[in-house]
């Protein structure tokens, strides 16, 4: 029994996980995701690769801002 | 043979449900036939016409109070059911949320604006039809979406900002604050097509309640969120319930079989609510009476029953010995005191109405299935 060997699946030739290599190259196009600060809830723009620390009081915790898509509920 | 006709006293005796100490006795209605041997008690329309009586003790809009006197506790009871679930109003069903940054999470935000009762005008209410929702098992065509003729579209937008001209020691948030708090008195109506005609001016969809808090923020938070209001009953959810409180008791039924004579009459009067028990001298020709057990207390302080309707047989008075054996409780059978509490949308004189609509409704459509049974 011959199973082929997993295969790792690649990103425009660069290996998946992520070397510091890989990431350099990119962060340049990567857009920018905006996060909140835990500490001071500035608004924290990073791209792919940045140091996570927000850039106002240095707080090493970032949240994810809430979605822009509509959500819908049933009030009951 | 002639049916028997029993004594109207003997009408007066069956119509008492007796209140003891420890027991409630006498509790089914009897008036059916078949229960008295040789009594017809069949139902009639015209002798229930004769006997039917309706009085209004309060009505306010919101609130109104009436006796029915002399129906069956089944029909007084589905009035009562039909009251609180099967008159359809106007709640927020949908809720769809642009932004919600306040603590409070969505789908809590969501069941709390479903809550919150809404009025605008009856003749439009009444004008929108129900609002067909999307099956479940996807089987059978999908029925037409919102229209303005079924959904009513409202928007709550609000959001928390510094106060710049708030005094430096200010604590109170609201100051400190703008939109610090979320009122019901937030959410804005956005009429639809002809929705612009029926609601309008004084008819306006809004909350009954302008007060209500809804949520709380701090400066940054922001709540952007529109909501779609739909009819329907108060069996699928209590938020589409008409009434607050629907309920009615039996009137109270005091009998002094003996008499209560000075600071025993005082205390029996203190077993009951205000102005229930009254206090009457005895009159001389009472006292004269023999047998009467008045003699020789002419002048003296005798409990009378005032009102009993204000009672709410406690049985207070059945737990003293000095009373035992000369009071007897009661509640009478056919005698239905009514409270009907509106949350807002109707007047409650009105709702009442509408639940012997949906009953005669309710009624034809039986009526109509038995008739399709012999075809």
């Amino acid at each position: 029994m011959s199973r082929e060997a997993y295969q790792v699946p690649s990103m425009g030739g660069q290996s998946g996980f992520g070397n510091e290599g890989g990431f350099s190259s990119m962060a340049v196009d990567s857009p920018s995701v905006v996060y909140l600060c835990g500490e001071c809830s500035a608004r924290v723009p990073l791209k792919r690769g940045d140091q996570i620390r927000c850039k106002d009081c240095g707080h090493r915790v970032l949240y994810k801002e809430r979605t822009k898509r509509m959500v819908q509920f049933e009030a009951r | 043979m002639a049916p028997l006709v029993p004594s109207q006293e003997e009408l007066q005796r069956r119509r008492i449900i007796g209140i003891n100490a420890e027991t409630v006795t006498n509790i089914p209605s009897t008036d059916f036939p078949g229960h008295w041997p040789g009594e017809s008690h069949a139902w009639a329309l015209d002798q229930f016409k004769d006997n039917f009586k309706v009085e209004y003790h309060r009505n306010d809009p919101y609130e109104a109070s009436f006796s029915l006197i002399g129906l069956d506790a089944a029909v007084a009871n589905a009035f009562r059911r039909i009251l609180m679930a099967e008159i359809p109003t106007l709640a927020i069903e949908y809720v769809f949320i642009q932004n919600n940054t306040s603590v409070i999470q969505d789908e809590v935000l969501a069941s709390r604006l479903g809550l919150i009762p809404l009025k605008g005008s009856v003749e439009g209410i009444n004008w929108m039809h129900w609002f067909r929702k999307p099956s479940e098992d996807d089987d059978g065509p999908a029925p037409p979406g919102p229209s303005d003729f079924n959904t009513v579209v409202m928007h709550l937008v609000a959001e928390c900002t510094k106060n710049p001209a708030a005094a430096a020691d200010e604590t109170d948030p609201r100051k400190l604050y703008h939109n610090a708090h979320v009122y019901a008195k937030d959410i804005t109506f956005s009429p639809v097509g002809r929705q612009e005609q029926y609601f309008s001016g004084e008819g306006t969809i809004q909350p009954v309640n302008p007060d209500i808090l809804i949520a709380k923020m701090r400066p940054g938070q922001k709540i952007d969120l529109e909501m779609h209001c739909i009819k329907g009953i108060g069996a699928d959810h209590a938020k589409f319930s008409p009434v607050a409180t629907a309920s009615y008791r039996l009137m109270p039924d005091i009998k002094i079989e003996r008499p209560i004579i000075g600071n025993d009459a005082k205390k029996f009067a203190k077993c009951f609510p205000k102005g229930v028990i009254a206090l009457e001298p005895v009159t001389a020709e009472e006292a004269g009476r023999k047998g009467s057990g008045y003699e020789g207390h002419a002048g003296e302080q005798k409990a009378v029953v005032r009102d009993a309707f204000n009672d709410t047989v406690s049985r207070e008075c059945l737990r003293h010995e000095e009373f035992q054996g000369k009071v007897k409780l009661g509640r009478i059978r056919d005698h239905f005191i009514f409270n009907v509490e509106s949350t807002g949308q109707f007047e409650s004189d009105v709702l009442f109405l509408e639940a012997v609509k949906v009953l005669k409704l309710k009624c034809a459509r039986w009526k109509r299935g038995l008739t399709d049974l012999m075809a």
